[in-house]
C-alpha cells in the first residue's frame, strides 16, 4: 500500500500540467539545487581552513562548536520560509479505505526526502574527518556529526508541526522574530553569548554518545508529536482549506480617486491579501527593505573619495522596486483564475492593467518612503534611492510588464510561494537580464564619463521621461494583451 | 440582433464548430441543446469573444464582437467560475460590479431585491468568499451578476445545473418575467429539456459542431427533442 501511494505521488508530480509545461524551468531548477548542494559541500570541505583564517590561533573545533548554535538558528529561519507542508495531497486520499495513519506517515516521510535534510551532513562531515577524527577518533567524529544531523532533523519535524499550528497567526511571527532577535541580540548587541552557552553540549558530543542519543530521542519525539498533530487534524477544513477569513482585506480609500482603474487596484490588493502566495511576496518586500543593511554597512563597498559603489544602484533598484519585480513577473498569471471576468467587461483589460500600474507605483512609493531612514548611512544613499525609484516607476515597470506578457501561464494562488514555480516560464528567467543590466546601461556611461552623480542624474531623468511617456508606454502593453487575448485566456483555462 | 456568419472553429484538424448561418432577433429566448462535446460552450465563448474563431464572424447589434468592445456594456454572461472573482465575498463582488457598471447603491439594492427568494439567505451578508460557496450558490451569484446593469443580451451556460428544484423554478420564472418586462434576449444552453422547452421560443440542436435542427414550433419541440435524444 505504501508503495502504491508513493507511485501515485510520482505520477502526480510528473503528470501535473505545470510540470509538463515548464519542463525547462524544472530542469533548470534541478541543476540549481544540485549546484547549491555542491557549493554547500565545497564550503564544508574548506570550512576548517576558513575558520583557521578567520580565527587565527584558536582551536578550530572550539570555534566551530561555539558557532554551531547560529547555524541552527539560521536553519530555523530558512526552514520556516522554504519548508513546504505536505497536506495538499490529502484531499484526494482521505475518503479512501486507507488508514489515516498510513497516509500521514507517507506524507511526512516524503517531506523528509529533500535537499534540506542532507545540508548539515554535507556541511559538517568533511570537517569531522579533517579535524575531529585525528584527535577524537572515528567514534568522536560520528557522534559529533550525528548529533548535528539529529538536531537538524528534529528541527525538520518541529517546523512541520510549528508551521501548521501557528502559520498565519501572530504567534508564528512572534516566534520567528524572537529567534531572529536571539541570534542578533547575542552576537551584535552582546547581551549574552549564546554560542558559549551551548558550546559544552557540542563539546560533549566529541567524546560521548549522550548528546546523539538525546537528540535522536528528540527527533523521534518531534516526529511523534508532528504525526499525532497531523493525524488529529486530518480533516479537510483543518489542514487543506485555508483558515477562516482572517484578513478581511479592507479597501484602500486612496485608490478610489482613480476611477475604474482605482477600483481594480483595490481588487488586486484584496487578491494579494487573500492568497497565500501573493501574501508571501508582500512579506518579502518588507524583508527586502532591510537588504540595504547588508550592503550599506559593509566596509568593502565604502570608498574613501566619497563616490558611490556601483553595487548600490542594484541595491536601490531592489529596495524601491522589489514588489513590482517579484509580483510583476507573473503579471497576468495572478488573474489566471478570473481572466474571463475582465475580458467580458467593457475596457476590462485596460482597467485591469492600469489598476496594476497604480498598485505597483503606490507600493513602490511606500517602499521608497520607508527606505528614507537609510540616509543615516549617508546622503548619497538617499540620492541613489531617489534615482532608482524614478527609474523603477518610469522605465523598469514597463519593461517588466512587457516581458511578463510573453506567454503567461496559469497558477494556483493558494499554494505557497517558495520553490513553487507555477506560472514561471522562460520569460520569468529572462526578466533578470534587463533588470540587472537596465539601470547600469544608463548609469555607467555617465558615471564613467563624468562622475557618479551624473550617472544618478541620468537614471533619474530617464525615469522622469518614462513617467511623461506613461500613457503611450502603458497603452502599448495594454494593446499587447488585447492582441493576444484569445491565447492568454485559453491557456488560463488550461485548454489545448 | 445577433448574427453568426460562416463560423468555424478548428483545433488542428478537428473541426469542433461549423455554423453556417444563425440569426437571433432581439428579445428572443434562444435555447441551445446537444450532447457533451457538441460545441455549445465553444459557440458561446466565440460569441463572447473569449475564444478566437478560425473563420467567420459574430456580431451583436451589428458590431463585430472581435473588433469592438461597446457591446460588452449591454451583454451579460455567466459561463463558468472563471467569470467570477472568487476571492471576494458575494457582497464585495456585487459592489465591484456596481462600480464597473456605474450603478448607484439604490440600483444595486433594487436589483438584488429581486433575488431575495433565490438567494435564500445563504449568499448576502455572509462572511464567506465566493470560492468557498457550494456549486449551486456559486451559480446563483454568477447568474445574478450576469443580469446586472440592464443587459440587452444575456448568455447563460447550463443555468439550471447544480440548482435545487425550487431555485430552478424561481430562475425560470424570473427569466420569463424579465423577457416580458424588458425585452431581454436570452441565450441559454442546457441539458434539461423540460426547462428549455418551457422558457425558450426557439431551440437549436447542435451535433458535433453543426446545427442539425432549428425548432420554432413550441408544441412540437419536446417531442422532436425526445426523439433525437432517445436515439
Amino acid at each position: 500500500m505504501i508503495f502504491e501511494l508513493i507511485r501515485l505521488q510520482f505520477l502526480k508530480s510528473f503528470r501535473s500540467t505545470a510540470f509538463a509545461k515548464s519542463a525547462m524551468a524544472n530542469i533548470f531548477l534541478g541543476f540549481l539545487i544540485l549546484l547549491l548542494l555542491g557549493y554547500v559541500f565545497g564550503a564544508g570541505i574548506f570550512l576548517p581552513r576558513i575558520i583557521e583564517l578567520l580565527a587565527e590561533g584558536q582551536d578550530p573545533i572550539d570555534v566551530m562548536n561555539s558557532y554551531l548554535i547560529f547555524f541552527f538558528l539560521a536553519e530555523f529561519m530558512y526552514r520556516y520560509f522554504l519548508q513546504t507542508l505536505p497536506v495538499i495531497e490529502l484531499e484526494s486520499l482521505l475518503h479512501l479505505p486507507i488508514g489515516k495513519g498510513k497516509i500521514i506517515s507517507m506524507l511526512l516521510i516524503r517531506s523528509f526526502i529533500s535537499a534540506m535534510t542532507i545540508i548539515p551532513i554535507l556541511l559538517f562531515l568533511p570537517s569531522a574527518f579533517q579535524i575531529i577524527e585525528p584527535i577524537y577518533g572515528a567514534s568522536g567524529a560520528v557522534f559529533w556529526v550525528g548529533s548535528i544531523a539529529m538536531t537538524s532533523w528534529t528541527l525538520h519535524w518541529f517546523m512541520l508541526w510549528f508551521k501548521q499550528r501557528f502559520e498565519d497567526g501572530l504567534i508564528g511571527i512572534i516566534v520567528v522574530f524572537a529567534v531572529l532577535a536571539l541570534g542578533a541580540g547575542s552576537s551584535y548587541m552582546g547581551w549574552f553569548n549564546l554560542g558559549e552557552l551551548t558550546k559544552p553540549i557540542f563539546d560533549l558530543a566529541l567524546t560521548s554518545p549522550v548528546p546523539i542519543v538525546i537528540m535522536a530521542a528528540a527527533m523521534i519525539g518531534t516526529f511523534v508529536l508532528c504525526r499525532k498533530f497531523y493525524l488529529d487534524n486530518a480533516y479537510l477544513e483543518d489542514l487543506a482549506a485555508e483558515a477562516e477569513i482572517r484578513f478581511v482585506g479592507q479597501s484602500i480609500g486612496f485608490f478610489s480617486r482613480f476611477g475604474l482603474a482605482g477600483e481594480l487596484a483595490n481588487l488586486e490588493w484584496k487578491l494579494i491579501i487573500r492568497h497565500k502566495k501573493s501574501r508571501t511576496y508582500l512579506m518579502l518586500s518588507a524583508f527586502f527593505l532591510l537588504y540595504g543593511l547588508v550592503f550599506y554597512t559593509n566596509p568593502a563597498y565604502q570608498s574613501e573619495d566619497g563616490g558611490i559603489s556601483w553595487i548600490f544602484i542594484f541595491v536601490g533598484v531592489f529596495i524601491t522596486g522589489i514588489f513590482m519585480i517579484q509580483y510583476g513577473q507573473q503579471f497576468l498569471s495572478w488573474n489566471s483564475a478570473n481572466f474571463d471576468f475582465f475580458l467580458n467587461r467593457k475596457d476590462g483589460i485596460e482597467a485591469l492593467v492600469k489598476g496594476k500600474y497604480l498598485l505597483f507605483i503606490s507600493i513602490s512609493v511606500i517602499c521608497f518612503l520607508a527606505s528614507i531612514p537609510y540616509v543615516y548611512f549617508g546622503w548619497n544613499i538617499l540620492l541613489v534611492h531617489i534615482a532608482t525609484f524614478l527609474f523603477n516607476i518610469g522605465i523598469l515597470i514597463h519593461v517588466i510588464i512587457y516581458l511578463a506578457l510573453w506567454k503567461p501561464k496559469p497558477m494556483d494562488l493558494n499554494k505557497g510561494a517558495m520553490f513553487n514555480y507555477e506560472g514561471v516560464g522562460a520569460a520569468q528567467f529572462l526578466i533578470i537580464i534587463p533588470l540587472m543590466a537596465g539601470p547600469y546601461l544608463i548609469y555607467l556611461p555617465f558615471s564613467l564619463l563624468f562622475n557618479d552623480y551624473a550617472g544618478l542624474l541620468a537614471l533619474a531623468i530617464s525615469g522622469i521621461i518614462g513617467l511623461f511617456a506613461f500613457k503611450p508606454l502603458s497603452q502599448y502593453n495594454i494593446n499587447r494583451i488585447n492582441a493576444n487575448r484569445y491565447e492568454i485566456s485559453s491557456s488560463f483555462r488550461q485548454e489545448s | 440582433m445577433i448574427q453568426v456568419k460562416q463560423l468555424k472553429k478548428q483545433y488542428k484538424q478537428a473541426v469542433v464548430l461549423d455554423v453556417d448561418q444563425l440569426e437571433i432577433p432581439n428579445s428572443e429566448c434562444f435555447g441551445l441543446v446537444g450532447n457533451n462535446g457538441a460545441g455549445k460552450t465553444t459557440l458561446f465563448r466565440i460569441m463572447l469573444d473569449l475564444v478566437r474563431a478560425t473563420s467567420g464572424s459574430v456580431s451583436i447589434d451589428k458590431q463585430d464582437v472581435s473588433k469592438t468592445e461597446t457591446w460588452k456594456a449591454t451583454t451579460g454572461a455567466y459561463l463558468d467560475e472563471h467569470m467570477l472573482l472568487t476571492y471576494l465575498t458575494p457582497d464585495e463582488y456585487f459592489q465591484t460590479l456596481r462600480k464597473i457598471y456605474g450603478m448607484s447603491e439604490a440600483d444595486l439594492d433594487v436589483h438584488l431585491e429581486k433575488f431575495t427568494e433565490l438567494f435564500n439567505d445563504e449568499i448576502l451578508g455572509k462572511k464567506k468568499y465566493i470560492r468557498d460557496l457550494s456549486k449551486g450558490n456559486l451559480k446563483k451569484v454568477g447568474i445574478v451578476a450576469a443580469l446586472m446593469g440592464r443587459p440587452e443580451v444575456v448568455f447563460l451556460d447550463e443555468p439550471f445545473e447544480n440548482l435545487d428544484p425550487s431555485s430552478q423554478i424561481r430562475l425560470k420564472k424570473f427569466i420569463l418575467a424579465e423577457k416580458e418586462a424588458s425585452q431581454t434576449t436570452f441565450l441559454i444552453s442546457s441539458h434539461d429539456l423540460n426547462h428549455v422547452t418551457e422558457i425558450c421560443d426557439r431551440i437549436v440542436l447542435l451535433e458535433k459542431g453543426k446545427i442539425i435542427n432549428d425548432l420554432r414550433d413550441k408544441s412540437a419541440m419536446m417531442a422532436e427533442l425526445d426523439a433525437y435524444f432517445t436515439g
